[in-house]
């Protein structure tokens, strides 16, 4: 709610005109109101000449154009609201996220944003271009129209003070009465709902398994079921309507009865007062009629401005930085992390107490079971997620006194599912560069990646379109696609998370040769899963829930380890050891 | 207007509701014109000194439309909704009919399975084609022309000016206002479609942007696109309320016009003053109704563009259907053979399968193994027909797929796909659906053989079975195979979340009961191979190696390599 009102708070001036265009539009209802009744009055009882009512069907027209453009006006004012709060928040979310990394095993998470950031900002709109103006409208009108009706004929002002009331009343009281029942109502219907896509989702199985036919009928059953719950939910809001109308005509008609006896009976009141106030009297109804369904619908997009605005409760702790420069030389630095800690907010699972010190051009292999927090140390180490206590010290210098980029110029980081841009095939290898390359360097690195062949095959080659809605690549391509952004950038660290499985054996040993040449350029830090890997690196890293349980060379491990030694015997599907 | 044709077709269906819907409608409308018309004549007559005993029948005719209005109101709702939902159930079941012939050939197409989600919210949305589209206009005519016929008795020239300005606000603004709206949807719909993947790639690509430098510059491009989208979102929105605005202004207009005439006429003598009012208030509240006809363009065309999309999926000629109706005419494990035959998505630009030459004799147990995106999976799905081959040829005992009906050969296989779908219900329904007749003794001892002892018949399965864990599913897809009748078995990565300890177990257990059945299955572990009859190695759709265990590692190929390469993996 806070948030709510510091989002309208920047737009003060827009809600001040609104409150004042909402004052003209109830000052246009009045003067409509008394023109016509007079109109209505000369014409009637008066028997005047048409000439002399052509002033007051002049003021008429004017009080009903302002009435129209004070309509528009507040209207277009609300429309404006809601396309400055969603520019704005649709910025601060995407502040937000960038300094939130998220796990590879929280996929999930980044859809939920995906949605958030184009639905959940889009649902934002019509709280601030509808619910807003309407409510003021709502609010004030019948306010304003209820004075002049006390100030014409008090009795009428009574009357609709005593019953208006019911209104609220009656809503209450049907509303606590049905709150629980529709509330179970809602839970069926959520369950309904689904069944359609479930269904479709189950064809293929639904086909082999021969029952699409005993599916179609349950199908129908969920229809009609969740039309009759459905339907129950909208009883409820049917009646509450109903009622509001009988209230609202029950009012109008004491009203004219009232008046009517007044006429008659006792003279007490003009014509032109009576009818009067039986212009107003339905305008005040229609109005607290709108500000009920007002309420209504807006609750909806209320509840999605709040969903949105929740997200921003959630602290971030953005990966800090400082301005020194690592220099960019040939010399690969000293990386050192210095009882580094980690922990995620979503999983609980934390990364605890890492020491672990990697000489230049070292080759170093992190292995652990799956959720050892492998691929968080190689984040932080990345600098795409700062540690919650502890250093990482590059050259003996803490790794936030140096600047973002000249820390990320050194570094590559290859995933196990590189992400591929939509672009062509050149722009995806060349973002591996900060600084402009010509083809003939892209030719060289595709070719060391060993996807030149390919790329070479197809009509447009290097200019050809891949990513999102384009060409597909097999997870093996991807990877070399990703390879040739690291030969590109010839980086002084290289972080590579290996593939499980499933890649071409040529991929494997395109993989294998690769992070050979890679070497050349500096230290390689590995998530292994190949036990050619492990062998070869001068220092394997063996991570358990969170902890480094052991540093050392294979050979080392395996005598001094039970936990690695059953890893690496037992994992490969009984044979008796590991090596080949 | 084709498909809001096919659409109006639909709804007939509920004939009895459309028209309580439009007499409801009818009736409240009615009852609201007479209610204001009624209360200006009151009024009108009570200035005049009336006697009192009029005054009460008024007054109380009054009342009585009030309620009328309200009970007819109430009505009207209650029945229109029904009707929408039920011609949502009809449209729901009428396009699962529609769609169940192209599964899952439409996937050869759309390879995502995005496309079930669109059509399931094309379908959901035209359930505002009753509600707001068909019978509001209908209802809004009747009072219309009932009023106005009403009116003319009293003065003609103030009829005609109701129907100018009833014109004007129902036919000729919406007409106008949907051309405009259109053009600005088109844009609208544009400029998400980019925004969508902008934020899609920059959530989705976060890594690399940041590793590359490249996420500042990549979220102000994302920015820029949001701004367009908003720009027109508010061009869109300005139009609507312009829209109302005008609508709202003519119908005061129309108002206007009718007090000044009426009042002309009076002062001249030509209409009685008494219904000076009368006339005021009905031109005052006929327009009421009017509000709905506001959205009618926006909801027209959504209807619209909805059934041409659904309509551009169900009658895609691109995608084929089963034309095989026979049946198969052997009985026994099938010997298949697969002859030249190709595959291709439409969205790739490599074909999936090229050149398959495949022999499966009967009884026999075949492995597929290879990279992933080699193609074993659409080679498997070929020879169960859930997708058909191109060119070439492939026979179930020399029978010809073309001319077997896909589900002949369905009743003969005990599939697990990669994918198994489970259903929103109990474990019972689930396993159910393998076949309806077997007792609850024979569905635990299934679980049993899958070692799912644990779950009871009535546990709950909640939709696409998310609350169970992966190899929970597998395993539950092939306790569903276990159930089933035939004899062929189509097993792809069955067990590929199961350990290796678990996995040997069901294997062992299935290659049992298969004894005497074919076996095609596709490994994603070479480890475990050793029995069967034949390997067939895939890469890049095509087949590399095939032959027995043995042969293919004494060969030392791709296989042995890739066995090579297993034993160094750990995970």
């Amino acid at each position: 709610m806070q948030r709510i009102k510091q989002s309208l708070s920047a737009h003060r001036t827009s809600l001040i005109l609104l409150l004042l265009l909402t004052l003209l539009l109830g000052i246009a209802i009045i003067v409509q109101a008394f023109s016509i009744t007079l109109i209505v009055n000369d014409v009637f009882l008066e028997g005047v000449r048409f000439s002399s009512i052509m002033g007051w069907l002049a003021l008429l027209l004017l009080a009903l154009m302002v009435r129209s453009i004070a309509d528009y006006y507040s209207k277009k004012i609300g429309v404006r609201i809601a396309s400055a709060v969603k520019k704005e928040t649709r910025a601060k979310l995407l502040d937000r996220y960038k300094h939130q990394m998220t796990n590879s095993e929280e996929q999930g998470l980044v859809g939920e944003k995906v949605s958030m950031l184009l639905d959940g900002v889009d649902e934002m709109d019509s709280f601030y271009s509808q619910f807003i103006p309407q409510v003021m409208q709502s609010a004030f009108v019948p306010l304003l129209t209820l004075i002049i009706i006390c100030t014409q004929h008090i009795n009428s002002g009574i009357i609709l003070m005593i019953t208006a009331p019911f209104i609220p009343i009656f809503m209450i009281v049907i509303g606590i009465k049905t709150q629980k029942k529709s509330e179970e109502k809602l839970e069926q219907m959520a369950a309904f709902s689904g069944a359609f896509l479930d269904t479709l989702k189950g064809l293929v199985t639904l086909k082999i398994f021969n029952q699409t036919d005993r599916k179609k009928d349950e199908l129908e059953k969920s229809s009609l079921g969740f039309r009759d719950t459905t339907m129950e939910i909208l009883k409820i809001a049917f009646t509450q309507s109903f009622m509001l109308e009988v209230i609202s005509m029950l009012s109008i008609g004491l009203v004219a009865l009232e008046i009517a006896f007044q006429l008659v009976l006792y003279d007490g009141i003009s014509f032109f007062t009576a009818f009067f106030v039986l212009i107003l009297v339905p305008e005040f109804f229609t109005a607290l009629k709108e500000l009920g369904t007002t309420f209504h619908n807006g609750r909806s997009s209320m509840g999605a401005t709040k969903k949105v605005f929740e997200s921003f409760e959630e602290t971030i702790s953005p990966v800090e930085w400082g301005v020194a420069e690592l220099p960019h030389t040939d010399q690969t630095p000293t990386i050192a992390l210095e009882n580094v800690s980690f922990h995620y907010a979503h999983s609980g699972f934390s990364l605890e107490n890492i020491n672990l010190y990697c000489n230049p051009n070292e080759r170093i292999a992190i292995v652990g079971p799956s959720g050892a927090g492998k691929s968080t140390l190689l984040h932080l180490l990345a600098g795409m997620i700062g540690s919650a206590q502890g250093d990482i010290k590059i050259n003996n210098e803490s790794l936030a006194n140096y600047t973002e980029e000249s820390w990320l110029r050194q570094v590559s980081y290859i995933s196990q599912e590189p992400y591929i841009f939509s672009g062509t095939i050149a722009e995806n290898i060349a973002l591996g560069s900060e600084k402009a390359v010509d083809l003939s360097e892209i030719k060289l690195a595709a070719e060391k990646a060993g996807i030149s062949a390919l790329i070479e095959s197809l009509p447009d080659q290097y200019q050809t379109c891949i990513g999102e809605g384009a060409r597909g690549l097999s997870s093996g391509e991807k990877q070399r696609i990703a390879i040739a952004r690291a030969f590109i950038k010839q980086p002084n660290v290289v972080l590579l998370d290996e593939p499980t499985r499933g890649l071409d054996l040529q991929t494997e040993k395109i993989l294998q040769q690769s992070t050979k040449e890679l070497q050349q350029f500096g230290t390689i830090i590995t998530i292994a899963h190949r036990l050619h890997t492990i062998k070869d690196a001068n220092k394997i890293v063996f991570l358990q829930d969170g902890k480094i349980t052991g540093i050392g060379t294979h050979q080392e491990l395996i005598d001094s380890l039970a936990a690695y030694r059953e890893m690496v015997t037992i994992q490969q599907g009984g044979t008796e050891h590991g090596s080949n | 207007m084709a498909p809001i044709k096919q659409l109006i077709q639909f709804l007939f269906m509920e004939k009895k509701d459309i028209f309580y819907a439009v007499l409801f409608g009818f009736i409240a409308g009615i009852a609201s014109v007479g209610l204001f018309a009624a209360s200006g004549y009151l009024i009108s007559k009570a200035a005049l000194e009336t006697p009192l005993y009029a005054l009460i029948v008024l007054t109380s005719t009054v009342k009585l439309l009030g309620f009328i209005k309200a009970g007819a109101k109430y009505g009207e709702r209650l029945v229109s909704h029904r009707a929408t939902f039920t011609i949502l159930s009809n449209l729901r079941v009428n396009f699962f009919e529609k769609l169940e012939p192209l599964v899952p050939q439409v996937f050869r197409k759309y390879r995502s399975g995005d496309i079930l989600g669109r059509v399931v919210g094309d379908v959901e949305s035209l359930q505002n084609f009753f509600l707001r589209v068909f019978y509001p206009p209908i209802v809004l005519v009747l009072v219309f022309i009932s009023t106005i016929f009403f009116t003319s008795f009293y003065s003609f020239s103030v009829a005609m000016i109701l129907l100018v300005g009833y014109f004007v606000t129902t036919f000729i603004i919406p007409l106008l206002f949907s051309i405009k709206q259109m053009k600005i949807k088109q844009q609208v719909r544009a400029n998400r479609g980019e925004l969508s993947t902008e934020v899609t790639e920059y959530m989705f690509g976060d890594k690399e942007l940041k590793l590359f430098q490249q996420s500042e510059e990549k979220k102000q491009a994302l920015l820029q696109h949001s701004d367009a989208y908003i720009q027109a979102q508010n061009r869109e929105n300005m139009n609507k309320v312009f829209n109302q605005s005008v609508t709202g202004f003519i119908t005061f207009v129309t108002s206007w016009f009718v007090l000044a005439l009426g009042a002309y006429l009076v002062a001249n003598g030509n209409l009685d003053g008494i219904f000076l009012a009368m006339l005021v208030m009905i031109s005052l509240t006929v327009f009421e109704p009017m509000a709905p006809m506001g959205v009618f363009p926006i909801y027209y065309q959504e209807s619209q563009s909805a059934v041409s999309r659904l309509n551009d999926v169900v009658e895609d000629t691109e995608i084929e259907i089963d034309e095989g109706n026979g049946k198969i005419n052997t009985t026994g494990a099938p010997a298949i053979r697969v002859n030249n035959v190709s595959f291709n998505y439409f969205s790739e630009w490599r074909k999936t399968l090229s050149d398959i030459t495949l022999k499966i004799d009967s009884g026999t147990k075949t492995a597929i193994v290879g990279a992933s995106g080699s193609g074993k999976s659409t080679l498997l799905q070929l020879l169960i027909k859930l997708q058909f081959a191109e060119g070439g040829r492939i026979t179930w005992n020399n029978q010809k797929y073309d001319e077997i009906a896909a589900e002949e050969i369905w009743e003969q296989s005990k599939v697990v796909l990669q994918e198994n779908h489970f259903f929103y219900g109990t474990v019972q329904d689930n396993l159910l659906l393998a076949n309806p007749q077997v007792t609850d003794k024979e569905l635990n001892s299934a679980l049993e053989r899958v070692l799912l002892s644990d779950f009871a018949l009535t546990d709950h399965v909640a939709e696409r079975g998310e609350n169970l864990s992966g190899g929970e599913k597998q395993r539950l897809a092939i306790a569903r195979a276990l159930l089933k009748q035939g004899d062929l078995w189509v097993l792809d990565e069955p067990t590929s979340s199961l350990d290796a300890k678990t996995e040997k177990m069901i294997l062992d257990d299935i290659y049992q009961s298969a004894t005497n059945d074919t076996l095609l299955l596709v490994s994603h572990r070479i480890n475990g191979l050793e029995k069967m009859d034949q390997i067939i190695v895939m890469e890049h759709g095509r087949i590399i190696e095939q032959g027995s265990y043995d042969a293919l590692m004494k060969q030392k190929g791709y296989l042995y390599e890739m066995k090579q390469l297993e034993q160094s993996l750990l995970i």
